[in-house]
C-alpha cells in the first residue's frame, strides 16, 4: 500500500474563497521523510496547500492522499499529523507541560507515559526546567520549539509547519533554522513548510514547490531551481535577479525575439579592476561602478554597462575598486525568457576559446 | 507628556468640574435617599424593607435577573461564539440585531411583547389553551428583563474572542479534541473574565429595569411588581420613606455590583498580564 515515492499526494486540486481561486490543478507528489518547503509570495496559494493537506481546509475538486490513502474526508485529527501554527498557537491557558501533553492527554494516554513523553520532547527542544512556564513567559524561539514538540508529541507521521520563522527576530531565526533542520532530520518525519523566503527555503529544504497565482510553477531540489527554472516566474523569484531587456548590446549574446527578456544575476557576472584579469580581458566589457554596498562578508558592486545597472559580487579580499571607477565586466552567462520559455544562454566567447583550445 | 507637564491650571480646572458634577448629580441624590430612608428612624427604616410586598418584590426581581442572566449567558455565549469563530452570511444583520436593546426605548420592548403576547396577538388563544399566561404575570416580566439585557453578555465576549482568533481551536481541534473540550480547556478560560464581566453588567441592568417591565407587570402588588415598580407604587402614594427605604436596597445591591465590577477588573487584568 505505502508508496514511498508518494507519501503526500494532491491530484487535481482545487479550492475557491469566493470568486478569488487559491488553487488551481495543483499536483504534487511529496516522498517519504523528505523537508519540502512551499514557496511563493504572499497570496499565492502555499498556505491554502497546507491547511488542505491538514484538513483545516477542504478541497472544490481533487484529491488528497497520505501513505496511498484518500484522506479527502477524514478529518485533520485522523491524518496522523502534527501542525505547527504561524504565531504558534500555543494554549495561552495552560503551561509549557501541558501545551505539550495536551494531545496525548485527548488520545486518553497514561498519565506516567505523558511525563515521559513530555520530558523527552524537552530534552530534544533543550528546554528543560520550563515546563511550569506559560507561553506569554518564553523567548519568541522558545515558543517555537514548544510548538514543535507539542506538534510532535502525538508522534505524527507528518509534520506541516505554517511560516515557522515568520515570527523570530532575524539573528534567532539563523539558528533556528540551522536547528529545525537538524531536528527533523534526525526524526526523519515527513515535513512540509510554507515559507516566502527564498533563502529560508533553500537553506532548509530538500526540494522547494515553487507556487504563483494558485500555481504549481516548478518542484524539484534547490539546486535544480537554481540551475533549470522552468518558468520566467521562477527564475525572477529565486536567486537575486536582474532583469534586462536590450541584452544585445551586451557582447558575445544574440538577441532572440523582440520580446525577450534577459535575466541576470550577480554571480553570472564577474568584475576585475583593469589588468587585473588576462584570461578575459579581450573579451570584457568596459562598465563604470556606480555603488558598492558592503554584504559584511562580500561587496555588492553595481555596475552600469551600456544602459543597464547591473550587480555582481566580489570578495572583501580582492583589490578595492572604487565608485567611478572604470571596470572590466565579463558576463558568463544569463536566462532568456520568451513569453513562457526559459533558456539559458552563454558567453559566446567562451564556446569560442573552448573550440581553440 | 508636554501636555501634562505643562497644563497645572487645566488639570485643576477639570478635576473641579469632574467633582462637581459627581457631586450633583450622584453624591447629592445619593445622601438624600439615605437622609430620607431614615427619616422616620432606623425602625421605620426596618419596617419599610421587611414589609412583606417588599420582600415579594425584591424577591420578584431576584428572580427575574436570575433568569435574565442564565439565559444571557447561554444566549451570548452561544451568540458571541458563532459570530467569532464562524464565517457565514448574515453575520453583520445578526451582529447589529443583537444591539437593538441598547437602542430600543424600553417602552417600546414592553408594548412590542404585549402585541405578540397580547389578547389581540394569534399567539393568545394558543397560549391560553395550554394555560400559559404572559401578559401581567411573572413570565412577562422576565422576558421584558431578558429583552433589555441580552446584549451585555456577548458585547463583552466577542472583541476578546476576535483578538484571540481560531487558531488556538484549530489547534486542538487537530490534535482530536471535541468540540466541548476545545470550550472548556481553550476557549472558556481565555473568556472567563469577560464573561464574569458580563454577568455583572447584565445583573445591575436586570435588577434596576423599569420601563419595559412596567408595561408588562400590570403592576399586581405582592404579584408582578418588581423593587423598581414597588418603588414607584410608594412614592406616588406619598410614602416617601418607604420609596426611598426600598431605593435603598437597590443601591447597595448597586454598590456590590459596583465593587465586583472593580474586582474583576482588577483579576482579569492581572491574569492578562501573565498569559499575554
Amino acid at each position: 500500500m505505502s508508496d514511498n515515492a508518494n507519501y503526500v499526494e494532491l491530484r487535481g486540486i482545487n479550492k475557491h474563497y469566493g470568486s478569488f481561486q487559491a488553487s488551481k490543478d495543483i499536483n504534487i507528489q511529496i516522498p517519504k521523510g523528505r523537508l519540502v518547503a512551499l514557496l511563493g509570495p504572499s497570496g499565492s496559494g502555499k498556505t491554502t496547500i497546507l491547511r488542505m493537506i491538514a484538513g483545516l481546509e477542504h478541497p472544490d475538486s481533487g484529491e488528497i492522499l497520505i501513505d496511498g490513502k484518500v484522506v479527502n474526508n477524514i478529518p485533520g485529527s485522523e491524518r496522523g499529523i502534527g501542525f505547527v501554527f504561524q504565531s504558534y498557537a500555543l494554549f495561552r491557558y495552560m503551561t509549557v507541560y501541558d501545551n505539550i501533553a495536551f494531545g496525548l492527554r485527548v488520545k486518553k494516554t497514561p498519565e506516567n507515559e505523558i511525563k515521559e513523553r513530555v520530558a523527552e520532547l524537552l530534552k530534544l527542544i533543550n528546554c528543560e526546567g520550563l515546563e511550569k512556564r506559560y507561553p506569554s513567559q518564553l523567548s519568541g524561539g522558545q515558543r517555537q520549539r514548544v510548538a514543535f514538540a507539542r506538534a510532535l508529541a502525538p508522534n505524527p507521521q507528518i509534520l506541516l509547519l505554517d511560516e515557522p520563522f515568520a515570527a523570530i527576530d532575524a539573528k534567532v531565526r539563523l539558528e533556528l533554522r540551522t536547528w529545525l533542520r537538524e531536528m527533523i532530520t534526525q526524526i526523519g518525519i515527513t515535513s512540509i513548510f510554507v515559507t516566502h523566503d527564498q533563502d529560508e527555503a533553500i537553506e532548509v529544504a530538500d526540494d522547494i514547490i515553487v507556487t504563483n497565482q494558485g500555481r504549481v510553477e516548478q518542484a524539484g531540489t534547490p539546486q535544480e531551481l537554481y540551475a533549470n527554472p522552468a518558468t520566467p516566474f521562477v527564475v525572477q523569484f529565486i536567486g537575486n535577479s536582474i532583469p534586462v531587456k536590450n541584452y544585445d548590446q551586451f557582447q558575445y549574446f544574440a538577441r532572440g525575439g523582440p520580446d525577450t527578456v534577459a535575466i541576470l544575476r550577480p554571480e553570472f557576472i564577474s568584475i576585475f579592476k583593469k589588468g587585473e584579469s588576462v584570461q578575459f580581458s579581450r573579451s570584457a566589457e568596459e562598465g563604470v561602478v556606480e555603488d558598492i554596498i558592503f554584504r559584511g562578508s562580500n561587496l555588492e558592486i553595481r555596475v552600469r554597462l551600456h544602459d543597464n545597472l547591473i550587480s555582481a559580487i566580489r570578495s572583501i579580499n580582492d583589490p578595492f575598486v572604487e565608485v567611478g571607477e572604470v571596470v572590466d565586466v565579463f558576463i558568463y552567462r544569463l536566462f532568456v525568457v520568451d513569453g513562457d520559455r526559459v533558456t539559458m544562454e552563454y558567453n559566446q566567447s567562451l564556446k569560442r576559446e573552448s573550440v581553440v583550445i | 507628556m508636554e501636555l501634562r507637564k505643562n497644563s497645572g491650571p487645566l488639570k485643576w480646572v477639570l478635576i473641579i468640574l469632574v467633582v462637581i458634577f459627581l457631586a450633583v448629580f450622584l453624591l447629592l441624590p445619593l445622601f438624600y435617599i439615605v437622609i430620607t430612608a431614615l427619616r422616620d428612624g432606623i425602625g421605620g427604616y426596618i419596617a419599610s424593607i421587611t414589609d412583606p410586598y417588599a420582600i415579594k418584590a425584591a424577591l420578584l426581581t431576584i428572580r427575574a435577573t436570575i433568569w435574565a442572566v442564565v439565559v444571557n449567558t447561554i444566549f451570548g455565549i452561544a451568540a458571541a461564539w458563532c459570530l467569532t469563530k464562524f464565517a457565514f452570511k448574515g453575520k453583520k444583520v445578526i451582529s447589529t440585531f443583537i444591539d437593538l436593546p441598547v437602542t430600543v426605548s424600553p417602552i417600546i420592548a414592553g408594548l412590542i411583547y404585549v402585541l405578540t403576547f397580547g389578547r389581540q396577538s394569534f399567539l393568545y388563544p394558543i397560549l391560553d389553551g395550554w394555560g400559559i399566561q404572559i401578559i401581567f404575570a411573572v413570565p412577562g416580566i422576565v422576558l421584558a428583563t431578558i429583552f433589555v439585557t441580552f446584549p451585555f453578555i456577548s458585547r463583552e465576549l466577542i472583541p476578546v474572542l476576535t483578538a484571540q482568533g481560531t487558531d488556538e481551536e484549530e489547534a486542538a481541534a487537530l490534535m482530536g479534541a471535541g468540540t466541548f473540550t476545545i470550550f472548556r480547556k481553550v476557549t472558556l478560560p481565555h473568556i472567563k473574565w469577560a464573561l464574569l464581566y458580563g454577568i455583572v453588567l447584565c445583573t445591575a441592568r436586570a435588577m434596576g429595569e423599569f420601563g419595559a417591565v412596567s408595561v408588562l407587570s400590570g403592576h399586581l402588588r405582592g404579584k408582578t411588581n418588581t423593587l423598581p415598580l414597588y418603588i414607584e407604587l410608594l412614592y406616588q402614594g406619598y410614602d416617601f420613606t418607604g420609596a426611598f427605604a426600598a431605593s435603598s436596597i437597590l443601591v447597595i445591591l448597586a454598590i456590590i455590583v459596583l465593587a465586583l465590577r472593580v474586582w474583576l477588573e482588577r483579576r482579569g487584568n492581572k491574569e492578562a498580564e501573565i498569559h499575554y
